[in-house]
This record gives C-alpha cells, structure tokens and sequence, in this order.
C-alpha cells in the first residue's frame, strides 16, 4: 500500500533569482494492493515528480508518505534505501547503467542484491528476457548500444524480475511496439495479480485500459501555481 | 542493524586553515557513501583523517568490530597500525602510491597477509592467484613487475592488494581519476561487484557525479572544508536543497 497525505512539494532554485515553483498544494493519493493506478494530466504538472517523491529521489515539504505503513524520512537514508532493496521497484524512463556491463547481470543485479543463488537468478533473468523478446544474442552484451526499444525492455525487466510489494512505472511502454507493449502490460497486469501497489504514468489510453487502472487527473487534485 | 563507522564532529586544521570541520558520517555495513565536492573543498582531508592518515584535531571515529566499539582516535598506535591492515583498506587515486614498483605483482598482494602473520607459502600462492582472477588480471603476470603493468591494470592489482585480508571498510580517493574511460567503467563494475559480493563498506572521493551516482547509496557534498549537504545519493543529485550543490549539478556536462 502506497499513501500520499497533504503532501506539498515545491522547489526553490537558489541560483536563479530564487525562484520558487510550487507543484503540490495538499496531494492526497493512495494505492491499495492489487490496484493500478495511471497519473494523467499534461507534461510539467508532475507526474514523475510523485514517483521520485514515493521512491525518496525527491523530498516534499510537509505531509506524509507511507509505503506499507512505512514512513519516507530523508533524515534516515538508510531507510529508504532498505525500502527500495526490499519493497519499492521502479522502472523509469531511461537506463542508467554502467557501461559494457553486459544485459544479463543488469537483469540478474535486483535478486543478486537479496543473495539468491546465482543460478537460480540467472535462469530467472534468461526467463523475463525470452519473456521480453530480448534475443540471446544481446544477453553478453551491454544495453547501452541497444535500440530505445530494446533499452526499455532491459529497464523492465530489471524492474519487474522481482515481485515488489510497491512498484512505481514511469511510461514503461513509451517506445515500444504494440507487440512487445502488449507484453509488458501482461507482466505489469501479472504483477497486479500477486497484489502489487501499482502506481504509473503510460502516455496511451489504450495502456491504461487495458490495464484497468484507476486514473487520477493531476491537475485536479495538485493545487501548485 | 548498527552502523560499521561513525564520525562524528571531526575537524582537522592545517594552522589557522581549514582542512576540514564539523564533519558527521555514519557508515553501514555493505554502504557506499560519495563524498563530493570541488578541488580543495577538503574531500581529501577528510577520508584522509577518518582512515588513519592524518591525525584530526578533534572528533570521534567509531568502528564497530565485532559487535565492539572501537574509539579510533583513542586506542594505541600498534592496535591502530592492526586494524589498518587487517579492517580497513585505502586505495588511493594513483596506484603508484598504493604499490611497490619494485617488488612483483604477486609480492604485493601478499604483502598484507604477511603482515598479519600468514607464512604457508602455498596458501599465499593460492590467495594470489584467487585474487589476480577477481581483478581479472592474468595469473601469468604473477611475477612481473607493476611497472610493467598498464594504468588500469595497476588500479586492479591495487585494488587487490588491498582487499586480500577481507577489510571490512574500505576508503577510495579518486579510484578512476586518472583513467580513460573504457577502463574506468571496468573498474566501477569490479567495485560493485566486490561490494556486494563482499559486503564491502566503502567511502569513496570523487569529483565526478557521474561515478558517484553509479556507486553510491548516500553522499556528502562538501564546500570550504563543510558539509553543506548529504543525504540519500539518489535525493541530493535530483532535487539538491543547498544552492552550492544545485550549482555543482547543474554544472555537469550531458553527453
């Protein structure tokens, strides 16, 4: 279970006049387990900004935000760093990897971080790559050379390889085909099914039925100016 | 789960010139922290003062060994030289510092080990050649020279030397300064995996956010010898508080 309450965000950008931008004003959000919810609303309203404020990238001036009743405090980094190791996933836009670091240990590094077998891990990550269509000729190399489509799906599967209770999409099939996006959407929908917390911003409506989501209007429940 | 270092108001001064102050880290078992900052803003200073380096001014170093807590600042020279060699690891920016040009590749890495008393020559062979495979580095170069060795090969083996008696935590200056990048990004992945494979504690200098981001779980961010910020490593790169760190993000360039 995810839960936003009275939150309110907004940034201050100290070498540019001090400018202020406020983006939340009272934000009251909450995912229930086995619940998907799709954020709409036009780009800059900030979609994204609530998944870095859940996954702790970025800090809110007051209210509250609990993961299974657990409380996001940057006073305690080493909290929120247990809470991604065991209960947050997040899939964002684009893959930040360290170069000629081939596909198949990014894929496998989720599970190897909880010391699993490194077998039964790596047959795991070949099964989410076949999943994917990721052919087994990528696997021993880096992703970094791959197609933006190619790229994403790495992304989801390192992502989705394990069941988090908490998991955070950031337009996960934003440059897919409808093949693969299909895929993707079974996986995400099978994720649903073990009672995932699902929260994601997918830029289609036909994602986001097909999804069954909950959509939630940014612009009207944010109150920035 | 109970931190493995913990600093707490360090300051150390060069004269009247500040080196560093007030300086606060807490360290947890299989952690990296980042400690960021421009040239002479006193990373150095610091990791230098918290791994028996330099002698700080005034402060506290806690290590947890064992479930022990050790005052670092305040236990004996020889006790302080042990756990130098046996808990903790420096691995400096140049491999040059961290290495004796003239004694083999192989007498390096068992320089330490022997230093804690092992002798069994087939047992130290066999450390050796367990730790040239983990830094990928050919045991047939065993008994060359490091001066034979090229800049990113020097950075294994000094790595290795360093790792061979299993310390707990681990102080990097500028691991990857001086390298070009292909090499650099073979030695951020052995560093990652060794961390974890390892459980390793490491607190690690760099000017670069980029190897910072890829490494780090938690970061200080340091100006004129001070903390201006730290916090989850993630956090202070996307959405700095501190209008120094928001200057020094804001400066990277993109590629």
């Amino acid at each position: 279970m995810i839960e936003l309450n009275n939150i309110t965000k907004k940034f201050t950008l100290h070498n540019q006049g001090r400018t202020n931008i406020s983006v939340f004003k009272n934000l009251n959000l909450k995912i229930n387990p086995g619940e998907i919810v799709a954020l709409t609303g036009p780009s800059g309203v900030g979609k994204s900004s609530i998944l870095k404020m859940i996954y702790g990238n970025y800090v809110f001036q007051s209210g509250e935000i609990k993961i299974n009743n657990y409380k996001i405090d940057h006073k305690y980094p080493r909290n929120i760093i247990e809470l991604r190791k065991n209960t947050i996933g997040y899939v964002s836009q684009f893959l930040r990897v360290i170069p000629r670091v081939p596909t198949i240990e990014i894929v496998m590094e989720p599970l190897l971080e909880i010391n699993l077998d490194q077998e039964e891990v790596r047959e795991r990550a070949e099964k989410i790559l076949l999943d994917l269509n990721i052919d087994k000729n990528l696997w021993n190399l880096s992703p970094l050379t791959f197609s933006g489509g190619e790229q994403q799906r790495v992304n989801v599967a390192r992502g989705l390889i394990r069941n988090y209770p908490c998991l955070l999409l950031d337009e996960p099939t934003a440059s897919l085909d409808n093949v693969n996006k299909d895929i993707v959407l079974n996986l995400i929908n099978e994720k649903k099914d073990k009672g995932s917390s699902i929260i994601g911003i997918f830029h289609d409506e036909s994602s986001r039925k097909y999804l069954n989501a909950r959509e939630i209007d940014i612009t009207k429940i944010s109150h920035g100016n | 789960m109970e931190p493995i270092l913990s600093v707490q108001n360090l300051n150390k001064y060069y004269g009247d010139q500040v080196g560093c102050k007030n300086m606060n880290m807490t360290l947890y078992p299989g952690e990296v922290v980042g400690v960021v900052g421009e040239s002479g803003s006193g990373k150095t200073t610091f990791i230098n003062s918290i791994s028996g380096n330099l002698n700080p001014d005034s402060g506290k170093i806690l290590i947890n060994k064992d479930n022990e807590i050790i005052n670092f600042l305040e236990i004996s020279e020889s006790l302080k030289r042990l756990l130098i060699r046996t808990e903790l690891a420096f691995v400096h920016q140049n491999p040059r510092d961290g290495l004796r040009l003239d004694v083999s590749a192989g007498g390096n890495i068992s320089e330490r080990l022997m230093s804690i008393g092992q002798r069994n020559y087939g047992n130290i062979r066999q450390t050796i050649f367990k730790w040239l495979d983990k830094v990928e580095i050919d045991k047939s170069r065993v008994d060359d020279f490091p001066r034979t060795f090229s800049g990113g090969m020097l950075q294994r083996l000094q790595i290795a030397k360093n790792l061979v008696t299993s310390p707990k935590i681990i102080f990097m200056d500028e691991p990857t300064g001086g390298l070009d990048v292909s090499v650099q990004a073979k030695i951020l992945d052995l560093l990652r995996k060794l961390v974890r494979e390892l459980n390793l504690s490491v607190v690690i200098v760099s000017h670069d956010l980029a190897v910072i981001r890829l490494l780090a779980d938690k970061i200080i961010v340091m100006k004129n010898g001070e903390a201006v910020e730290s916090g989850l490593c993630d956090q202070v790169l996307d959405d700095p508080q501190h209008s120094y760190t928001q200057l020094l993000v804001s400066s990277v360039l993109q590629v």
